[in-house]
């Protein structure tokens, strides 16, 4: 079970399906984040191309929720969705020209010095810029697992394959990461 | 090697996750004991989780709600009722209906697009647009051969009219934006959720679902789109083509939309899908669109598996699934059935190459 179906109840859902205004209300909070932020860091970072990403999850979902009969997670079927709007969001946008900062990481300082909040804020965004750079299927794999704490069941689910690739697309994807930031890794805590 | 001393590169965030079973944990254990270099991609799947927890949530803008409400015009809270029979609810939908049947009739030729020339005396109706006008439902737009004008769609985008052009007005409604193309040519830039934009033409209506795109009709009726961003639906009695970016689809009255392709598909996979499409050609023809595709055409050869003759079906089967093999869940008894939900995974599993 994810993070969010521990939070959202079964009664949420029914109501949600007769139409209930308050029920569709309490369950863009509960998910409303999570969504966003999946949407954020797949879109590099582009707030109006989560934005308009998660707006439509969130239609998609009060308009077919009706079609949600419940024989999986509500999670799974919600991050289907976030899957595909993404998906097709990105074939849209990919004639258009990304751009692309310079690695943070040519500026980062060296390991050793004290962490402050600059630091810290700068490793986040080094940290944003490798997962942007991974491929679209390693992207989603990681953000699904960070973000919303999936099971591989759940995850195949969603993204439409079986374990073994999600466990695949997670080991590489995450060693991809690593590569990128290696750098980063001297400003870990023990235990990080 | 035995099965059990295989290197563990793709298992390892499933080892650490605990998503493993038992057996295999132990297994794996007394793999990586021996292994220095699983033991080293194990500590970097490791540092690429710890780094990610480094990512922050970001909260989702404040507005997003009022726009979701906004765009769904979602009714004032009030108590749900308990619908007691589906009498009832069928009753209650029919009223809905209706009224919003109403609403729009109310409402529509009220609302006006703003009209921008671009070049020459574009006109609207009979009046001739100096600089800027307005255009409303059942209203048309005509441009001769030096003339050009923009349409602005509301909130959700907006039309280039080309040269010689006649396009009409049909709706002009929050919910339902739709243009009827005559003849001429128009380019369309949008930015809303699909479905919400539509140009009819002789051949059937392209359905917008978030995109840019030019489409062209000839005084025949015969025409082509051509999508640049995102996806178009050019839909037909029934019968639907999917055109992403890069890809055209050629639309005949009477016919509907053709199979679309890829604009750097092979001449000959093309000029074959013509005679295919509108010629009545056969299995040579098929043949060569096969012997043609590269990975990326089966965006056309997908198309091909429910308009092609059922005894067909195979070779262009057998030609996809060597040019990507079909994912978990799809089989060549359900495709052979065009099985809707099967032919939708594959779609999507494809779309990534497309």
């Amino acid at each position: 079970m994810s993070l969010s179906d521990r939070e959202i109840g079964p009664d949420i859902i029914e109501l949600c399906r007769r139409g209930d205004r308050d029920a569709f209300r309490t369950l863009y909070l509960a998910y409303k984040d999570r969504v966003y932020s999946i949407s954020l860091y797949f879109f590099h970072g582009d707030a109006a191309a989560a934005g308009d990403a998660t707006q439509q999850v969130f239609l998609k979902l009060i308009t077919g929720i009706r079609q949600f009969r419940g024989d999986s997670g509500f999670s799974t079927w919600l991050y289907r969705l976030v899957v595909n709007t993404c998906t097709d969001s990105a074939r849209q946008r990919k004639s258009q020209s990304l751009i692309r900062e310079r690695s943070i990481l040519e500026t980062f300082p060296a390991a050793g010095s004290q962490e402050d909040e600059s630091i810290r804020m700068q490793m986040a965004a080094s940290v944003q810029l490798a997962v942007s750079e991974l491929p679209a299927k390693f992207r989603l794999a990681v953000l699904l697992r960070y973000f919303e704490d999936l099971s591989y069941e759940e995850m195949a689910k969603v993204l439409n394959c079986s374990m073994g690739t999600v466990a695949s697309r997670l080991s590489r994807g995450h060693r991809m990461l690593a590569e990128k930031l290696a750098p980063l890794k001297g400003w870990l805590r023990p235990g990080e | 090697m035995t099965m059990f001393d295989r290197h563990l590169s793709r298992k390892l965030a499933a080892f650490i996750d605990g998503e493993r079973a038992p057996a295999r944990t132990r297994q794996e254990e007394a793999h990586l004991a021996r292994c220095a270099r699983c033991r080293a991609e194990l500590e970097q799947v490791r540092l690429g989780m710890s780094l990610l927890g480094r990512l922050p949530l970001a909260e989702a803008p404040e507005t997003l709600w009022t726009s979701i409400e906004a765009a769904l015009r979602l009714p004032a809270p009030r108590p749900t009722p308990h619908v007691r029979s589906w009498r009832l609810a069928w009753v209650a939908g029919l009223i809905l209906v209706a009224a919003g049947v109403y609403w729009q009739a109310m409402r529509g030729p009220k609302a006006r697009w703003e009209v921008v020339r671009l070049d020459g005396s574009p006109l609207v109706g009979s009046t001739r647009v100096a600089a800027v006008g307005l255009v409303g439902a059942g209203e048309w737009i005509e441009t001769d051969a030096r003339s050009r004008a923009r349409i602005r769609i509301g909130e959700i985008g907006s039309v280039d009219v080309g040269r010689n052009t006649r396009v009409r007005v049909v709706a002009a409604l929050p919910g339902e934006h739709r243009l009827a193309l005559r003849s001429g040519e128009l380019t369309a830039s949008i930015s809303a959720p699909p479905r919400l934009f539509f140009v009819e033409t002789p051949a059937g209506t392209a359905v917008d679902l978030g995109c840019q795109y030019e489409l062209q009709c000839d005084s025949a009726g015969n025409g082509r789109l051509r999508v640049a961003a995102g996806w178009v639906s050019f839909e037909w009695k029934g019968w639907e083509s999917l055109v992403p970016a890069g890809a055209t689809c050629h639309t005949r009255p009477r016919l509907g939309p053709g199979t679309p392709y890829f604009e750097d598909a092979t001449e000959r996979l093309i000029a074959a899908l013509g005679t295919l499409d509108f010629e009545g050609a056969g299995p040579d023809a098929l043949r060569i669109v096969l012997a043609e595709s590269r990975i990326r055409d089966t965006l056309t050869l997908w198309h091909l598996l429910s308009r092609a003759p059922a005894g067909e079906r195979p070779r262009v089967y057998d030609r996809m699934a060597q040019l990507s093999a079909p994912p978990a869940g799809v089989s060549r008894d359900l495709i052979m059935n065009l099985d809707g939900m099967a032919l939708n995974r594959w779609r999507e599993e494809l779309a990534w190459t497309w």
